[in-house]
């Protein structure tokens, strides 16, 4: 029915509620990537280093040789394998989250999409965490989710043998980690898509933060081993070192790497704080 | 009128530049043009009504509760925004849905209101075309109706008709007043006069900053006493015409220009009060009566010292 003839109702806040508004603007842009072939293919490929990790768990139990596998590699099957495992990701999760993230709000204000989401019932913080969500789903994607399906597979090939650790105490340890860091790295993201209007831009500055980082102190850490400060993602992997209960293998330590990557978010979010405005107010 | 939209001496500066001082308006059910010039304070008005800048002093009062600090009320609120740049990767359908959502619709009634917007505005057939695809009055439609899908009480449109095909054109006035007529509170901005001339006579008019008028166009001109109201009347006794007329005190000058006299008056209403019983005390045969100036175009030239459109 047209709406001139639905008829007038007068303000009684009644009005039903359906999902909250974060939900309809995550569920889109989570769904939006998922229709594009290659992008699933991308996906896919992501997932074949926790396929190889799988295969080694089960070849080496049905070599009946589980000790061998606890070499420290990011095949084993221990809390040191799977936090070498999701820094081995990382490289996938630099792709998909900037083909996914990188015009997540830059796209929106080079549309006009903020005006539109903001005159609607729903808070910057609503906004935020909205398409928060979408950088986190797919950092998921990539890391957490095949990490729970190795666990998961691990404790059922081997019958319980991997024990405890791989039922409970391995996954809780990757959630958590998984949470931190994933956190970070999408409020960085959206504060970076915050900072632009031009995807090509928010690619690029998310790229070099990832991989750049890590070049230059890979570089630098030769003059001074505390450069490896520079790296983004080597701080992000050392603060992980306190979610595994595992030892360091770099001067700095974990706890100020920790310290690093939180003021990291902190300065994200006062970024996206600022930057996130309904319309773009010229004086 | 009872209003439903309120502003409190609403004022918003940027450094120092004050781009809306000490405003107070009341808008009620029906339609209300929002005029100004190019840097008038329109379009920052708009938005503080809009609730998507803050005033730096002063209220925005939407069914008397706060805007911006209270979300919930935006449920009542359409808001068609004048950017023309939309989510072009989506279809209509799929960017209604997602405004839909976001007001909390779902299921049943989220596809009800979504296909009734769509019909409404005449893009049922293009609904599952890319946005990116679409005209410049495509797109506007497509504004509108996201804009009116969740039947708000609240409509505030800003220059809806742009890039529009006359018989659209034609179309989206039509509703805007039905909408107006059901008592939704339609605020429309633009500047374009005669586009809000052919919608209502209810304007706001601001200039430099300020709320210059408020109101009924005929009130407003009235209400201007250094600029007389003039009215032409067509009669084949023009001479008689004027003779009788400028003998009236109500009356503050009067040509002849062929078949019409042209009359000046300060007292418009009084004037056209008495003007039935002169014409037929004297037997005047009249074929039209028109007021030259209480046109949206005259008063708002008259109120502002300029001539729009040349600035």
């Amino acid at each position: 029915m047209p709406v001139y003839q639905r008829g007038y109702r007068s303000w009684d806040q009644s009005t039903k509620r359906g999902a909250p508004p974060w939900w309809a603007i995550a569920r889109r842009g989570i769904s939006s990537p998922l229709g594009s072939r290659r992008f699933m293919l991308l996906l896919m490929a992501a997932l074949i280093p926790a396929v190889v990790k799988g295969g080694f768990l089960w070849f080496s139990w049905k070599m009946g040789d589980m000790g061998n596998l606890l070499t420290g590699g990011w095949t084993d099957i221990t809390a040191v394998g799977f936090h070498h495992f999701l820094n081995t990701q990382m490289l996938f999760v630099a792709i998909v989250t900037t083909l996914v993230g990188s015009d997540l709000i830059a796209g929106d204000k080079r549309e006009g999409g903020l005006a539109l989401y903001l005159s609607r019932p729903l808070s910057v913080r609503d906004y935020v965490f909205g398409k928060g969500l979408i950088n986190l789903f797919y950092y998921f994607m990539v890391t957490l989710f095949p990490a729970l399906a190795i666990c998961i597979f691990g404790y059922l090939v081997t019958r319980g043998s991997t024990g405890m650790d791989m039922l409970f105490l391995i996954p809780i340890q990757t959630v958590s980690y998984c949470l931190f860091a994933g956190t970070v790295l999408s409020l960085t993201l959206l504060a970076i898509s915050a900072m632009g209007t031009r995807k090509v831009f928010v690619s690029l500055w998310w790229v070099l933060l990832l991989l750049g980082t890590e070049a230059i102190s890979q570089v630098f850490c030769f003059i001074n081993p505390w450069l490896r400060v520079i790296s983004f993602t080597e701080m992000i992997h050392n603060a992980g070192h306190i979610f595994y209960g595992t030892g360091t293998t770099i001067l700095i330590s974990p706890y100020a790497s920790l310290a690093i990557v939180t003021a990291w978010g902190v300065g994200a979010f006062l970024v996206l704080r600022k930057k996130i405005r309904p319309v773009e107010v010229v004086s | 009128m009872s209003a439903i939209l309120k502003t409190e001496r609403v004022s918003k500066w940027f450094g120092e530049v004050i781009a809306v001082n000490d405003c107070t308006l009341n808008a009620g059910p029906g339609v209300t043009g929002l005029l100004g010039l190019n840097g008038a304070g329109k379009t920052t008005l708009f938005k503080m009504l809009a609730g998507l800048i803050n005033p730096s002093h002063g209220e925005v009062l939407l069914f008397d509760r706060k805007l911006r600090r209270d979300s919930e009320v935006f449920r009542k609120v359409g808001f068609c925004p004048e950017s023309d740049a939309l989510f072009d990767w989506l279809t209509g359908y799929e960017f209604l849905v997602l405004m839909l959502r976001l007001m909390g619709f779902s299921g049943d009634e989220l596809e009800q209101a979504c296909r009734g917007a769509l019909a409404t505005v005449g893009l049922t057939d293009a609904a599952d075309k890319r946005i990116g695809s679409y005209s410049k009055g495509m797109r506007q439609k497509i504004k509108m109706a996201q804009a009116l899908a969740h039947n708000p009480d609240v409509i505030l449109l800003d220059e809806p008709l742009n890039g529009m095909d006359p018989v659209s054109r034609r179309d989206i006035v039509r509703l805007i007043e039905q909408l107006g007529q059901q008592g939704k509170c339609v605020i429309v901005s633009s500047h374009i006069l005669p586009e809000i001339e052919t919608m209502t006579r209810s304007i706001i008019l601001i200039h430099n900053g300020k709320l210059l008028a408020e109101g009924d166009v005929t009130e407003i001109r009235e209400a201007i006493d250094d600029h007389p109201t003039v009215v032409a009347i067509s009669s084949p006794q023009t001479r008689k015409l004027a003779l009788i007329i400028a003998a009236k005190e109500l009356v503050a000058g009067v040509e002849v220009d062929q078949n019409d006299v042209i009359i000046r008056t300060d007292h418009a209403a009084a004037f056209y009060k008495e003007l039935p019983g002169w014409l037929l005390e004297n037997g005047l045969e009249v074929t039209s009566i028109r007021t030259l100036d209480d046109s949206l175009q005259a008063v708002f030239e008259y109120l502002t010292g300029d001539h729009y459109g040349h600035k």
